[in-house]
């Protein structure tokens, strides 16, 4: 067998290297996409499926359950993302520079919970938060206060989630801060010394527009993740109260596992990924082009 | 060069077709029949594997005090039993416990794969929608006119969906109260405690006046934040107290076409009186956040004096005080009390059920261990461990179990809270929301009604278009 076509033959190599992996995300990624945009138009029973066009998208359009989720969901997104974003960049650029003792010490004291399972986590705070016999009920009625249920209030559930979350996650994204600011050029540092800049500026002018990329992904990364947030609904709080902290990935799961409504369910996986898409190719292309 | 690339080619090929055969070989075969390769029996017999789930029911083959008890020793024992006597397979039998509120979605999960068990032991009102989706194999075959004659015509009722018996009885599940009566005696309540093998009823005035007095008079240094009466809306476990609730001033629930009608003045008035010892802190705090479960510690733990129970919740709770795992005190029975003064009463009936596996092997199999263990007259006997439906084992239990009796005596009030519609499973997510919508003021008791009765009217007439049986 002989390659004419001197493109192929310089490259052939590369692509039969990358075809293994190639063939299983074909099978275990993109032919699960596709299953799934084709049931969100079926009506999935046991034993048979229905074509029924739109209507999976339309029951999800007139359920006021759904559109909760979503609004819950970018608000999650919203400021778990920030919060993380900005309470890392503040942490590592704190200590970056400081002695390498001291840096892994934060670090991995920041890294202990991503650690610890989310189950583990949730059921945790969930013991932390029980109305009635948890320990932060338990000290508020000790200081003569009234009761405190956090999870059973709709004002207090969504901040108690994003807190819950925010701990748990952020090691992560310090480790990536202080990764990327300690190979940061140490002359710019000098340089900036010798110009006489207030730490603040160094932070602001060189680290932050430096560590750029690592902003990026972070943020990328974050969004993908919180957009499926799920154990933390699933175990604190169930949805509740009155679907007040329901996600979409919650949503998902109960339309597919719980209601067996196998179409609907795919219907609110196929408007996630498109969300999902939206959100993450601009950021992504910006990153390839500052490369 | 060239010799070099082609020599890396070659390796590369290799490696691919290594993997696509890892992949696509040794498919399947990992449940199901195998001809028989084992020549140390001599047998010519075709093995055949089935595998069975059930949730936690009771522990123990006979009694929760064998070593070793755990929730698969009856189930364990009744497939060594099974397998020794069976001449038409090498049967295997695989057992598996599963978490009661993981049900549903394992269930859903293994029938979307085409991997449902081949047996399924529950509560039945959990599982009337997968025979109305289609997913069950009949059992009417199995019942002859001895198990007729031996199970009350009651419990048939129970397990039969359109013309067709599903699931085959074994035992029931009465639920009830259960209270403390030594925070009834601190609390001054002597008057209202009952016999401790009796299921004692109040009227709905003698319970209101029951959690006053535990709220007003029970001492605060022998029980440090402990509550009259558990209440939760969490999730969907549990939720058959709920219900009751809802019927105690005499709404009927379900109409003769299987619709809601609980938004009416009677249900109405039970919503807001809910909603009113809720309020008055005559229950545990946060019900919108607890779950049964928390609420069941809570009482074990003395921290409630009256909760909700069924016969195997109560004898695991005797059992754990007895083994000094939970704090020791006078647990004893009451009934929900209604406006009208009858009990509200009503039991889950617990049986195994055979899915549709598409093997026809597997099907005769899981058929034949079921007919087994729920007529093999030894085994037949765990089933006092709740509340035997088999005529011939409750008389034989009657005298050392006398609340058999008081439970029998309570069948007279029962109501069928499923009312058998299609869609149960999705309904039961309906309700708690509405509940905890309720609880934490978004709605008031007549919206909370009305709004459950709207969107649960809604499942359930999807789930009837659905229905395979009721076509």
């Amino acid at each position: 067998m002989k390659l004419r076509n001197p493109y192929l033959r310089e490259n052939i190599t590369g692509y039969l290297f990358i075809l293994p992996q190639f063939l299983l995300f074909l099978l275990f990624i993109v032919y699960p996409i596709i299953e799934g945009i084709r049931l969100s138009f079926y009506k999935v029973q046991y034993q048979k499926e229905t074509f029924v066009g739109f209507d999976n998208y339309a029951t999800l359009f007139s359920d006021p359950v759904f559109f909760k989720s979503i609004v819950n969901t970018v608000i999650f997104v919203v400021f778990i993302v920030l919060l993380t974003v900005v309470f890392s960049l503040f942490v590592a650029s704190a200590v970056f520079d400081k002695n390498a003792k001291y840096v892994s010490f934060i670090r991995g004291s920041y890294y202990i919970p991503v650690m610890v399972s989310m189950v583990v986590m949730s059921m945790v705070w969930s013991f932390l938060l029980s109305p009635a016999n948890g320990l932060i009920s338990y000290m508020a009625r000790e200081m003569d206060l009234s009761v405190v249920n956090l999870l059973g209030n709709k004002n207090t559930v969504l901040p108690v989630i994003i807190f819950v979350t925010f701990a748990t996650n952020v090691g992560q994204a310090i480790i990536l801060y202080i990764a990327s600011m300690i190979g940061v050029p140490k002359d710019l540092f000098e340089a900036a010394e010798v110009d006489g800049a207030s730490r603040l500026k160094v932070i602001f002018q060189i680290l932050i527009p430096l560590v750029k990329p690592t902003t990026i992904y972070i943020t990328i990364v974050n969004i993908i993740a919180v957009l499926k947030i799920f154990v933390v609904i699933q175990l604190l709080t169930g949805g509740g109260p009155n679907n007040a902290s329901v996600t979409m990935m919650y949503y998902l799961y109960n339309n597919a596992f719980k209601f067996n409504q196998l179409g609907v369910a795919s219907a609110v996986g196929v408007i996630m990924f498109i969300i999902t898409m939206l959100l993450s190719v601009p950021q992504l292309r910006s990153m390839f082009k500052d490369k | 060069m060239l010799k070099k690339r082609s020599w890396q080619m070659s390796f590369i090929f290799v490696l691919i077709l290594a993997l696509v055969v890892g992949c696509s070989s040794n498919g399947g075969n990992t449940n199901g029949e195998s001809p028989d390769t084992n020549g140390a029996s001599g047998s010519s017999k075709e093995s055949v594997e089935i595998s069975v789930w059930l949730t936690p029911q009771w522990k123990g083959v006979l009694e929760a005090t064998e070593e070793g008890a755990d929730y698969d020793s009856f189930f364990k024992h009744a497939a060594e039993k099974f397998t020794a006597q069976y001449d038409k397979y090498n049967a295997k039998i695989n057992v598996e416990v599963i978490a009661g509120d993981q049900r549903d979605e394992l269930l859903n999960v293994n029938l979307s794969g085409g991997t449902p068990p081949d047996v399924f032991f529950e509560s039945v009102f959990a599982m009337g929608d997968y025979a109305h989706r289609g997913a069950l194999l009949p059992l009417t075959d199995l019942v002859d006119a001895e198990a007729r004659g031996d199970i009350a015509e009651g419990y048939w009722e129970n397990v039969t969906f359109g013309d067709d018996v599903y699931f085959y009885p074994f035992s029931h599940n009465p639920g009830t109260f259960a209270y403390n009566a030594d925070m009834f005696k601190a609390a001054g309540l002597e008057s209202f405690i009952g016999g401790e093998t009796e299921i004692k009823t109040w009227t709905l005035a003698e319970y209101e006046q029951i959690l006053d007095g535990l709220k007003n008079n029970l001492p605060k240094d022998q029980y440090s934040n402990a509550y009259p009466m558990a209440l939760y809306a969490l999730n969907n476990q549990g939720d058959t107290w709920n219900l009751a609730y809802l019927r105690m001033f005499g709404n009927p629930f379900f109409d003769e076409n299987g619709n809601i009608v609980l938004d009416d003045e009677k249900g109405v008035k039970a919503a807001e009186w809910l909603k009113k010892m809720y309020d008055g802190g005559y229950t545990n705090p946060g019900a919108e956040s607890v779950s049964s479960n928390d609420a069941n510690a809570m009482f074990q733990n003395q921290q409630l004096a009256i909760s909700f129970t069924n016969a195997v919740l109560f004898n695991n709770a005797k059992a754990d005080m007895e083994s000094g795992k939970a704090p020791k005190f006078d647990i004893r029975l009451a009934n929900i009390p209604s406006e009208g003064g009858d009990p509200l009463t009503f039991t889950y009936v617990v049986g195994a059920s055979a899915f549709k596996t598409g093997d026809a092997k597997r099907e005769e199999v899981a058929k034949d261990f079921i007919k087994f263990f729920s007529t093999d007259p030894e085994l037949v006997k765990s089933s006092k461990n709740s509340v035997p439906v088999r005529s011939s084992v409750a008389n034989e239990y009657k005298d050392q179990y006398p609340l058999f009796e008081a439970y029998d005596k309570n069948s007279a009030y029962m109501f069928a809270f499923t009312g058998n519609v299609p869609g149960y499973s999705e309904l039961r997510q309906v309700l708690f929301p509405e509940l905890q919508a309720m609880y934490v003021n978004e709605k008031t008791p007549a919206e909370a009604v009305k709004d459950y009765q709207t969107k649960g009217n809604e499942v359930i007439a999807s789930a009837k278009e659905n229905s395979t049986i009721m076509k």
